[in-house]
């Protein structure tokens, strides 16, 4: 592997310079996602039909499955997906779909709009990437490379201008770089939004011999798969903005701390820092500029802690992850109690970006005080799901309603989860606030690291509340009383107040407990742990009262507090609910209204979410 | 050391940089109610949250654990805001729900005005006895002994001071500091005649040559040996006897 490391920054863009040369005559390439959710959905048997169709006709065409290199094209819902290039994209591909587009589509350029996207309200179908919704407002700078460069092959990504950005570092002193990272207001993707560049001047202003640059790829929220699909989908990208990181701060050894839930992530990041290492990317005298920077991977063990800084760095030492207090900043402190600059995923993967275009670019796009874009892992009850980019400061509406499509099944839009499981609720009221770090902390949520869940009507948010504090309960690593104690407690309310155990000062205490760990709790998650019981109560009060005073449950959900029934008039006799029911205690005859045996329900919901007439009611 | 000057509830108080608050304040006569602080502990865990205070600098306040909060010139703490006693009492609610039957807990709830706790207790909870899982034990066990024979097991509210596995730990020596060390007295040690039992193990009890009673067990007298090379002899009397 020695002979292809390179010795200088000229052999460096020579190289480059040859790759991109031979590979300007190169055949077409189909891309067949193979994201988890479009393999769930088939897509390997799309590939396999697309290969056997290729073989029979004897054409020069390359088929990547890009499961097996990468991630994630982004349209999850409406996979498998099939993309050529820039221009077309196929969604809902089946193996029988092959023969037709090889002969129009890669034979003749033609587009087949009947395997586009049909817009539910227009009913046209498009099968550009820019005549659909879900990706014409999507602004793709992190995740243009996902679709488009092999993970597995460091070639593809140099020839595609990856590295570069190492060049023009080496040719600034560090501090500029700092300077640089600064100026642009790139600010921390893991959650806090904290400015990078200052991070990085901090830790390069102690003095220490050694320093330590690490990336989080720790992603633990659940819905959340941003990083995972960047690890995944673009590898080099990270690595690229950590060495930059690395020689801005001065430090020459980095890890990337990745759960070990993701197997995937984790073997594309090893083979890329192999890869790079081998190239002479990585390890001693970086393109002969005498810097060395070395990257080693740490596999987390599965605790949603270990994404908090502290915790993560303990990890990486071989101890129990476990936060501890901040007084002393891990700038200052961190990893073996030397000075550390810890990034996420995302962040990292913006730096290189930055120091290629210039900090004035960056700004170009989002908000003053949130530049650049943000992904995010688009969930819930939004017609179209998936992994999308959009400027910060796109409004939450925007991207519920137009990347999003809207709310699945005609329902109304009444709220987002964003920032996590410690995030918050926003009201569809507020959907006009644009997403940017600031504006979510001030309605009582936060960005987190970016998963976004949308919630229909048919949502009950102090079943939210309870789901998301009986997931930091179970998670609450237990080392500071606040958060072990208290959180099991707030379940404990939660749970009485769903059931109809609800009594007067249910919400009073929880807003008592939702204080003693906002400032009580040692770390992070502790103290943002309140977030989705406060949002609730803060925008939707009147939910918890109605359960608490009345028995109620306006969203239906709460099965304690709700009787479902057939709407005599609305009811077609279809049967329907009947022949789903688990129960079989709905009666009636065919083309009459049918009746619920309340003895004998158990309020699962079937019946509601079967007929099409709507006319079961939940009261 | 340098030499720094804080306030300490409107106070000018002088102290070295990189004293805890909560030491600063003991040595001047304010109390700071704290339960898994010890002075022979190098980073204090800061678990328990009782020891809370509000510090303030440069216009901004908040709350902090006193037991290691590095002291740095020109701040400004308060051990009594209306704030700090509120996020005070709730800490010591929970900690009473969760360990009803704790003395050092019901005192700090007298003395916190809570008169019971308003949060259901889970009867199956009482395994735990008296343990507030603040892990002093595991880091004295670690830092003052040496021999880290337990360590906090589990997470969450299932967290809580143990042997590997639970089963009795070889490395092991008998000698107590876990129980000695506890705020809430939750460890079980017991000395009947020549044996202690502790962890789930029995030790052999060394006794005094002068007065005869059983004072320290033999793996003890074994670890201090091999440790500190002092003479195997010197343990053949009792401190009161030496």
């Amino acid at each position: 592997m020695d002979n292809r490391k390179l010795q200088s920054v000229k052999e460096f863009e020579s190289y480059r310079t040859k790759i991109a040369e031979s590979r300007k005559d190169e055949y077409p390439v189909i891309y067949v996602c193979g994201g988890t959710p479009c393999l769930a959905k088939g897509s390997r048997a799309v590939a396999h039909a697309f290969k056997k169709e290729i073989e029979s006709q004897g054409l020069a065409c390359k088929v990547e499955l890009r499961h097996k290199v990468t991630g994630c094209q982004g349209f999850c819902s409406k996979g498998p997906v099939v993309s050529f290039g820039n221009d077309i994209v196929y969604l809902e591909v089946k193996p029988n779909h092959v023969p037709e587009i090889m002969e129009k589509t890669v034979k003749n350029a033609q587009v087949i709009d009947s395997l586009g996207y049909k817009d539910p309200q227009t009913k046209k179908r498009s099968a550009s990437f820019e005549g659909i919704p879900f990706y014409s407002h999507q602004k793709g700078m992190i995740l243009k490379g996902l679709r488009e460069i092999d993970p597995l092959e460091i070639d593809d990504y140099i020839a595609r201008g990856g590295y570069a950005s190492l060049v023009r570092a080496f040719a600034m002193v560090p501090e500029e770089v700092i300077d640089l990272i600064a100026e642009s207001g790139l600010r921390g993707r893991g959650g806090g939004g904290f400015p990078a560049g200052a991070k990085w001047k901090s830790c390069r202003a102690v003095d220490s011999e050694v320093r330590y640059v690490l990336c989080n790829g720790d992603e633990g929220d659940p819905g959340a798969f941003m990083d995972r699909s960047i690890m995944e989908g673009n590898p080099h990208a990270v690595i690229e903005g950590m060495i930059v990181g690395a020689w801005a701060v001065g430090a020459h050894h980095g890890y990337a701390y990745i759960r070990d839930e993701y197997p995937l992530a984790v073997k594309v990041m090893k083979k890329a820092v192999e890869d790079a290492t081998a190239m002479g990317l990585l390890g001693r005298n970086i393109l002969g500029t005498g810097f060395d920077f070395d990257i080693k991977i740490t596999r987390g063990g599965g605790a949603f802690v270990c994404g908090e800084s502290s915790a993560l760095m303990r990890s990486i030492e071989g101890k129990v992850g476990e936060p501890r207090a901040k007084y002393i900043r891990s700038v200052e402190k961190g990893l073996y109690d030397l000075p550390t600059v810890l990034n996420n995923v995302e962040t990292w993967t913006n730096v290189p970006l930055i120091v290629n275009n210039g900090a004035q670019w960056y700004r170009k796009t989002g908000t003053q005080g949130s530049p650049g874009t943000k992904v995010f892992s688009l969930a819930g009850k939004a017609v179209n799901t998936g992994l999308v980019e959009v400027p910060m400061g796109t409004t939450i509406r925007e991207l519920v309603e137009k990347v999003g499509g809207g709310i699945r099944g005609g329902r109304k839009f009444k709220a987002v989860q964003t920032g996590g499981p410690s995030g918050g609720c926003i009201p569809e009221s507020l959907a006009d606030l644009p997403i940017d770090f600031d504006s979510l902390s001030k309605a009582g949520s936060m960005m987190g690291s970016g998963g976004i869940i949308v919630m229909d009507e048919a949502t009950c948010m102090v079943d939210v509340a309870k789901y998301f504090i009986s997931f930091l309960a179970e998670e609450s690593c237990g080392k500071c009383s606040p958060c072990r104690d208290g959180l099991p407690r707030m379940k404990q309310i939660l749970t009485d107040i769903t059931e109809g155990r609800g009594k007067e000062g249910d919400i009073e205490l929880l807003e008592e407990l939702c204080e003693v760990l906002s400032y009580g709790a040692l770390c992070g998650l502790g103290s943002s742990a309140p977030n989705p019981v406060l949002s609730t109560i803060k925008y939707f009060r009147e939910e918890y009262e109605a359960h608490i005073r009345d028995k109620r449950c306006p969203a239906g959900v709460c099965r304690e507090l709700v009787t479902f029934r057939i709407d005599a008039d609305a009811c077609t006799g279809c049967t329907l609910c009947a022949k789903q029911c688990p129960q079989a205690c709905i009666t009636g005859e065919r083309k009459k209204a049918h009746v619920i045996d309340q003895s004998t329900c158990i309020k699962c919901g079937v019946c509601r979410d079967v007929c099409k007439f709507d006319a079961v009611r939940v009261e | 050391m340098e030499k720094i000057t804080i306030k300490i509830n409107g106070k000018d108080i002088e102290a070295l940089k990189d004293q805890s608050v909560l030491e600063v304040a003991r040595e001047n006569g304010i109390a700071i109610p704290a339960l898994c602080s010890h002075p022979e502990i190098e980073t204090q865990a800061g678990s328990c949250r009782v020891c809370l205070v509000e510090v303030s600098q440069n216009g901004r306040s908040r709350v902090v654990t006193s037991c290691n909060y590095p002291v740095r010139g020109g701040i400004e703490v308060r051990t009594d805001t209306d704030l700090v006693r509120r996020i005070r009492k709730g800490v010591v609610e929970l900690l009473l729900s969760r360990t009803p039957d704790a003395p050092v807990i019901q005192k700090l709830a007298r003395e916190n005005g809570i008169e019971g706790s308003r949060f259901f207790v889970d009867e199956a909870e009482h395994y735990r006895n008296r343990c507030i899982a603040c892990s002093l034990c595991t880091q004295v066990c670690e830092e003052v002994v040496g021999v880290s024979a337990i360590s906090m097991l589990d997470r969450g509210r299932d967290k809580a001071p143990g042997t590997p596995y639970l089963k009795p730990s070889q490395a092991c020596i008998g000698c107590g500091a876990c129980a000695y060390a506890c705020p809430t007295e939750a460890i079980s040690m017991i000395d009947e005649g020549e044996v202690r039992k502790i962890w789930g193990r029995e030790f052999k009890m060394l006794t005094c040559s002068v007065c005869g009673k059983p004072y320290i067990p033999e793996a003890q007298v074994e670890w201090i040996v091999k440790t500190t090379g002092k003479d195997r002899s010197f343990f053949d009397k009792c401190p009161d006897h030496r």
